[in-house]
């Protein structure tokens, strides 16, 4: 229990309240519906199927949010335009005058959540959610025998060999062998001409081996990859 | 002045009487008695505890208490913990540390909740409290491994730190190199939120290997399997201990080791951690099993059969977090097993799935609630509910104090009868005569407020979200929920009429929170006006509310009594609305 704050209560309420009599009060709500235009009432089949379609990723629903966005704005007036429910597919079927623009992603921008759904729905804590995309990786990866990485995240660890400090790099953007050994190169101070003689790329895989990377191709080597030794080439 | 009378006692008699009583509420409620115990109380209270750190200010804490060793602050409303508050918003701890610095040289405790701590902070909480001895950073934010390394280095006298799920700049792991090879007081160390690798793990082990007192110890994710063992033997006299990531190539040298390790430790109760766990290394804590009283796998990705028959092993668990692998199968073995169980929490392994992925239903949650006579405190995340489940629930479970559904699909209805689900919940709150804590979630109408509103009194905590259907349901809750601290809502079509009229109300609170509700400008606007004793604030993130009409609805409220006025360290995007802003547009 808090500071007890000594506050004396007002013996009548500001605003006597007798019958509550919610026609004659501020502005109207639309007859069955919320202020957004979600129907409320109580036969919510409509409601619950359409919400479970709504709470996929928001980049789908990009399209169709512009069309939502100008439904409001003629009809409601009321309803801001960041608001996220107002890009639930919960709607009247009966506005199909606009093209649905499928690459229009602009309004997928407002999904504060990285477009995964509701703003704050469902209420699961933020250092859960990561926690979770991790989780989840990790099982996918495990499911799958090929692709799948085993953490969201795509820095990778690479150590030299002779060399105490283990550095990172961001394995997207590379697409091959050759600009991968070009930045390792560069990242551990290695002269073009003896570099390319003197490491071997090698690199641990999800099943807990050492391998060379030149042995593989480099889907597989994307696919498997924990992370990346340069050791010194012996021949 | 008291006229002293024969029959009063000496001072001194009542301060000794009052180092008897601990708890807050009764110390507050002795502070009202008249005003020679409210002077002699104010003395001698060494514990404080501030819900709302913007309800009262630093200055007017130490003016009224000027011994406190203790101290417990929030800051952020709850839903920031859902990204519902943006970055910024405020719960600054500086101003608090700054003004106790000089005040309480002799503080023990800090405990903070949701607030935004820095580096800077840190530094002077080191320099200024050379007798910390507990330093809780409870979902905190704003600091980086610096901060902490000047914690380790300054405060001698550390039993606890404490960074449960906050969020911490990981700029080195050498922090632990700070703690001075003297120090050996530790008796509680969580860092299972740091995120980096770099944590000094050898420095950690010599940590480790030097108090004798340590009792729970909660590592972070990136401490290997292999290296746990070690530092189990180095503590087996742990009561509480998280792992790193349980996840390695079997190898018959690291389990029996870690097999080992685990039996040596005699006192363990409490496991958590187990971040990739793979069902290969389960096994290695079987011993412990029988003793468990709190297990948290809910970052665990192990699924059927393994996972049950973990829960099997352990007939004394108190407390459990779980992914929703574990399903309705499994929670029929834990509610077969786990007579004393008391807590039990079920997270979704995939939210934002729309499919389900696991066969967790509200028959898990029923077996539990007909199995364990003790359960007192619920969250369960799932994916459909009947309104006869959670009547069953209610009538197997009448000692609830918290009961919170999260369904993930939040307007879902009843999936037998497609009715709303306000008679389930309804049942919840008439047989549980002692629930606190209370979340809503599924398809609900106006009936389930006002189911709220007639048999919650001891009700502390609402949370609602899309649900109701107009300003009655907030009317019922408001008008009838006599023990309401705190109220959060989002998404429900509840406007001004019920705010207003209930508007002494909100001053029996501790804070409003309303998002995505209908609340008008013009009803903040008012109610900043005629209530001095509450903040009105109005968060809009698309620019300054008198641009707008008096009836558009505001984004998000936040409403909350306060002695300290509204306050200044507000972003752009929160606006008070006090006499000032109300007279202004006017």
């Amino acid at each position: 229990m808090e500071l007890q704050l000594g506050l004396s209560l007002p013996s009548t309420p500001i605003f006597p309240f007798k019958m509550l009599d919610l026609n004659s009060y501020g502005y109207e709500l639309r007859e069955g519906l919320g202020p957004f235009g979600i129907n409320v009432n109580n036969n919510c089949d409509s409601c619950s199927s359409s919400c479970s379609s709504s709470s996929s990723g928001g980049a789908d629903d990009g399209g169709g949010g512009t069309k939502k966005r100008r439904l409001f704005d003629e009809e409601n007036r009321i309803v801001p335009k960041t608001l996220p429910l107002l890009f639930w597919t919960n709607q009247r079927p009966n506005d199909e005058d606009e093209p649905k623009d499928v690459d229009d992603h602009s309004s997928s921008a407002i999904f504060k959540n990285d477009g995964e759904g509701l703003v704050g729905w469902p209420p699961v804590k933020a250092w859960r959610k990561k926690v979770r995309r991790r989780v989840a990786n990790v099982r996918a990866a495990v499911e799958n025998s090929c692709g799948g990485r085993a953490s969201s995240s795509t820095y990778v660890k690479v150590k030299m060999e002779g060399n105490a400090i283990a550095r990172k790099i961001d394995i997207s953007l590379h697409h091959s062998f050759e600009s991968l050994t070009t930045t390792l190169m560069r990242m551990f101070d290695i002269s073009d001409e003896n570099g390319q003689k003197s490491f071997k790329l090698t690199y641990l895989d999800r099943e807990g081996d050492w391998l060379l990377a030149e042995d593989v191709p480099w889907r597989t080597f994307i696919g498997s990859l924990k992370c990346i030794k340069l050791i010194r080439s012996r021949c | 002045m008291q006229k002293k009378t024969a029959y009063s006692f000496p001072d001194e008699i009542l301060e000794h009487v009052f180092s008897f009583i601990q708890s807050v509420k009764d110390r507050n409620a002795a502070s009202l008695v008249c005003k020679s115990w409210y002077e002699i109380e104010r003395w001698c209270r060494r514990k404080i505890f501030v819900g709302n750190c913007y309800a009262v200010s630093p200055t007017m804490v130490i003016r009224r208490f000027p011994d406190i060793r203790s101290i417990e602050l929030k800051g952020k409303p709850h839903f920031a913990d859902f990204n519902l508050v943006p970055d910024g918003w405020g719960g600054y701890v500086l101003p608090w540390i700054s003004k106790m610095a000089g005040a309480y040289p002799w503080l023990e405790e800090i405990r903070l909740k949701r607030m935004v701590v820095t580096d800077e902070s840190l530094e002077l909480v080191a320099k200024s409290f050379t007798n910390l001895q507990v330093l809780v950073l409870f979902s905190c934010e704003g600091f980086s491994t610096d901060g902490l390394a000047a914690i380790a280095a300054g405060c001698k006298n550390l039993r606890e730190l404490d960074l449960r799920d906050s969020e911490v700049d990981d700029l080195s792991g050498h922090w632990l190199n700070h703690f001075p090879d003297t120090y050996t007081s530790l008796v509680s160390l969580n860092i299972s939120c740091l995120g980096s690798d770099d944590v000094s793990f050898s420095a950690l082990e010599r940590l480790v290997g030097r108090c004798p007192n340590l009792r729970r110890l909660l590592l972070n994710r990136e401490v290997p399997l292999d290296k746990i063992a070690n530092l189990l033997s180095r503590a087996p006299q742990l009561i509480e201990f998280g792992t790193g990531t349980y996840a390695a190539e079997l190898r018959s040298d690291v389990y029996s080791n870690l097999a080992e390790a685990f039996c040596n430790c005699k006192e363990l109760k409490s496991l958590s951690g187990f971040w990739d766990a793979v069902p290969a290394y389960l096994p290695v804590i079987y011993s412990v099993c029988s003793r468990l009283t709190s297990l948290n796998l809910s970052y665990a990705p192990i699924q059927n059969p393994d996972l049950t028959k973990l829960v099997s092993q352990c007939p004394s668990l108190q407390r459990m977090l779980v992914l929703d692998y574990i399903e309705d199968s499994g929670l029929e073995v834990l509610a077969s097993s786990c007579k004393d169980l008391q807590e039990l929490r079920v997270f979704p392994s995939d939210p934002f799935g729309e499919e389900p992925n696991v066969s967790l239903t509200e028959k898990g949650l029923v077996a539990v609630s007909s199995g364990c006579p003790k359960l007192q405190s619920v969250l369960y995340f799932c994916r459909q509910m009947s309104n006869a489940a959670l009547v069953t629930i209610a009538q197997n479970c009448p000692n609830f104090t918290r009961f919170r559904l999260c369904l993930l699909d939040p307007k879902i209805a009843d999936y037998r009868t497609l009715q709303p689900l306000d008679v389930g919940f309804g049942a919840i709150v008439e047989h549980c005569k002692d629930l606190r804590r209370l979340s809503l979630s599924g398809l609900l109408t106006d009936c389930v407020f006002e189911y709220i509103g007639m048999h919650a009194k001891k009700l502390e905590m609402l949370s609602v979200a899309f649900a109701g259907e107009s300003d009655l349901a907030l009317h019922h809750v408001l008008s009838g929920c006599e023990s309401l601290r705190k109220l959060e809502i989002m998404n429900c079509p509840f406007g001004d009429k019920a705010l207003l009229a209930n508007a002494a109300k909100l001053e029996t609170m501790r804070s409003l929170w309303m998002s995505s509700c209908s609340v008008s400008l013009g009803a903040c606007k008012m109610l900043g006006q005629k209530m001095p004793r509450l903040n009105i604030e109005v968060m809009d993130e698309k620019g300054p509310p008198d641009s707008r009409a008096e009836s558009d609805p505001v984004d998000k409220l936040y409403i909350y009594r306060s002695v300290a006025g509204p306050r200044f360290d507000m972003p752009p995007f929160v606006w008070t609305m006090d006499e000032d802003f109300a007279s202004e547009l006017s």
